[in-house]
């Protein structure tokens, strides 16, 4: 919910997908031609700034909704970087600090996916799903998938809402006052919410067959603030994050 | 049952099991008048939806017939996208109707979905969105909008296809009273540029304030067809079928009994006009 406020409140949302998308590929396309970790360091935080000042997304929203990836990265780091094994008399836990080579070679790894990260937060940050699957039936991605994405996306919010009330409706009647009722309501709930995708996803069909259609999902594109200069920018931006990756530090 | 005199949709005979054996229509005939207003009431499993998804072409009669334009309905792939374009059909549960989570995305799938051009296809989702009062929530996210809202989406993704008729199942169901007013509004100005409109509703008091005539279906079959100007002068007949009475006609009899009131400018059908005519008459 946090990532889809902040994809239609951005400033930035009414500009075109394809040149945030492009805007973010350099990102990524950045940092691995980084060959520091500080450049790579240094890339991500520049990409932070420009959804932070350009498209105005809260500093907070963006580290909330970045700190899962960052904490996965982080216990990575930290097992790629000690290795645990028991040994030794009497028999306990050894740890072991990999080399310093092997230590930059790790920092760089890291640096750099915390670099893709902070590319792939300023995209759904700053970018609806609509207008990112816009992108993608435009970039000729497979129409099943992108059918499959469209109506998984808007089920996503059917179904958390069948939830919410069918977990509020149990809740009023004791359904979690302990762990064994908690169990029991939980697989009603499971068993319930099965049941509605079935009929739901037949009541979709006939709306769809009622509405003329019989192939894949078409919609009207959306149409964007100047798009040739906004892609041009972006086109630069990016050149110039790439740019920065090669500049030894 | 009698034919309208200018029918745009016709049932013949109509019967329609589903597959765990209930009863969907039973011997339903029933006959649309291009232009009118029609309210169906029925009890709920009265077969209603039922009905709405034969007059699209989605279920198919098992046995009798759908006339529309005096001509049997086709069941080939291009007859029925023919017939899809002309009868629109909005369902009860918005989120059961609504495919996209863009709102205007949402609105041009009827259209693009009959081929038409991207500029046209513009045209007639603002349009859509206009005639509903949603302009301003175009760009809006789907899951934003309260439930009233949403109604209004599905009525503007049918009325961007531009249909003849529009059918719409229990269309009050769920809605405030501003809701409704404002949906009652869109239909009359639908109405007014000429479109057939058929609804589904328990609410007697609003079709028969709205519609030009009532149907009611018990069972699968449709029992009758009342014109509204005939319901206020049988008024104990057309509680016999247990969906109850209109109260403003209802009261405005009782008024009349006890000579409160008389029948000068015929019958009042709504709570409003009760109250203009009694005061015209204090006056």
């Amino acid at each position: 919910m946090l990532i889809e406020q902040c994809a239609y409140t951005n400033r930035w949302r009414q500009v075109s997908p394809a040149a945030k998308g492009l805007f973010t590929s350099c990102g990524i396309v950045a940092a691995f031609v980084a060959r520091s970790p500080l450049t790579t360091c240094c890339l991500a935080v520049i990409i932070l700034a420009v959804a932070v000042v350009g498209a105005r997304v809260s500093l907070f929203r963006f580290l909330k909704v970045a700190l899962p990836a960052v904490l996965f990265l982080a216990v990575s780091a930290a097992t790629l970087a000690v290795s645990v094994r028991w040994g030794g008399f009497p028999l306990r836990l050894q740890f072991h600090l990999v080399n310093k080579a092997e230590l930059s070679h790790i920092a760089l790894t890291c640096s750099r996916s915390l670099c893709g990260i902070s590319a792939l937060m300023f995209f759904s940050l700053t970018t609806p799903m609509t207008d990112i699957i816009c992108l993608l039936r435009k970039l000729k991605f497979p129409e099943v998938m992108l059918d499959i994405m469209t109506l998984g996306y808007r089920a996503l919010f059917v179904f958390l809402e069948v939830i919410h009330d069918t977990r509020t409706a149990q809740m009023a009647r004791l359904g979690y006052a302990t762990p064994r009722l908690a169990m029991r309501s939980l697989g009603i709930l499971t068993a319930n919410l099965t049941l509605q995708v079935w009929q739901r996803s037949n009541a979709l069909h006939q709306a769809a067959l009622a509405r003329n259609n019989d192939g894949s999902l078409m919609f009207l594109e959306d149409e964007y603030h100047r798009p040739v200069l906004t892609l041009l920018t972006a086109s630069c931006s990016g050149c110039a994050l790439i740019a920065l990756a090669m500049v030894p530090l | 049952m009698t034919k309208a005199k200018n029918a745009i949709l016709e049932l013949q005979d109509v019967n329609f099991r589903y597959p765990d054996g209930s009863v969907g229509l039973n011997s339903c005939s029933m006959s649309i008048e291009r232009g009118s207003r029609t309210a169906i009431l029925g009890v709920n499993g009265a077969g209603k939806t039922t009905l709405f998804l034969h007059l699209n072409g989605i279920l198919r009669p098992q046995s009798g017939q759908v006339l529309y334009d005096e001509a049997s309905l086709d069941y080939g792939r291009e007859s029925l996208h023919n017939l899809r374009s002309r009868i629109g059909l909005v369902f009860q549960n918005p989120d059961s109707q609504l495919f996209s989570a863009s709102v205007r995305e949402d609105v041009s799938f009827g259209p693009m979905n009959l081929g038409l051009g991207k500029e046209i296809v513009k045209e007639r989702v603002a349009d859509a969105l206009h005639a509903v009062g949603l302009t301003d929530y175009a760009d809006k996210p789907v899951h934003n909008l309260s439930f009233g809202q949403k109604k209004r989406v599905c009525i503007a993704g049918v009325l961007a296809m531009q249909p003849e008729v529009i059918i719409l199942d229990e269309p009050m169901a769920g809605l405030d009273i501003a809701m409704q007013v404002e949906l009652a509004r869109i239909l009359d100005s639908l109405h007014a540029e000429g479109m057939t409109i058929i609804i589904a509703t328990h609410d007697i008091d609003f079709a028969y304030q709205w519609a030009d005539t009532i149907s009611i279906m018990v069972k699968g079959n449709c029992t009758a067809t009342w014109q509204i100007s005939d319901i206020a002068n049988s008024i104990e007949q057309f509680g016999s079928y247990g969906l109850g009475v209109p109260r403003v006609a209802e009261l405005h009899n009782a008024l009349v009994k006890l000579r409160l009131s008389d029948n000068g400018n015929g019958y009042p059908r709504s709570h409003q006009e009760l109250v203009k005519h009694l005061n015209e008459i204090v006056i």
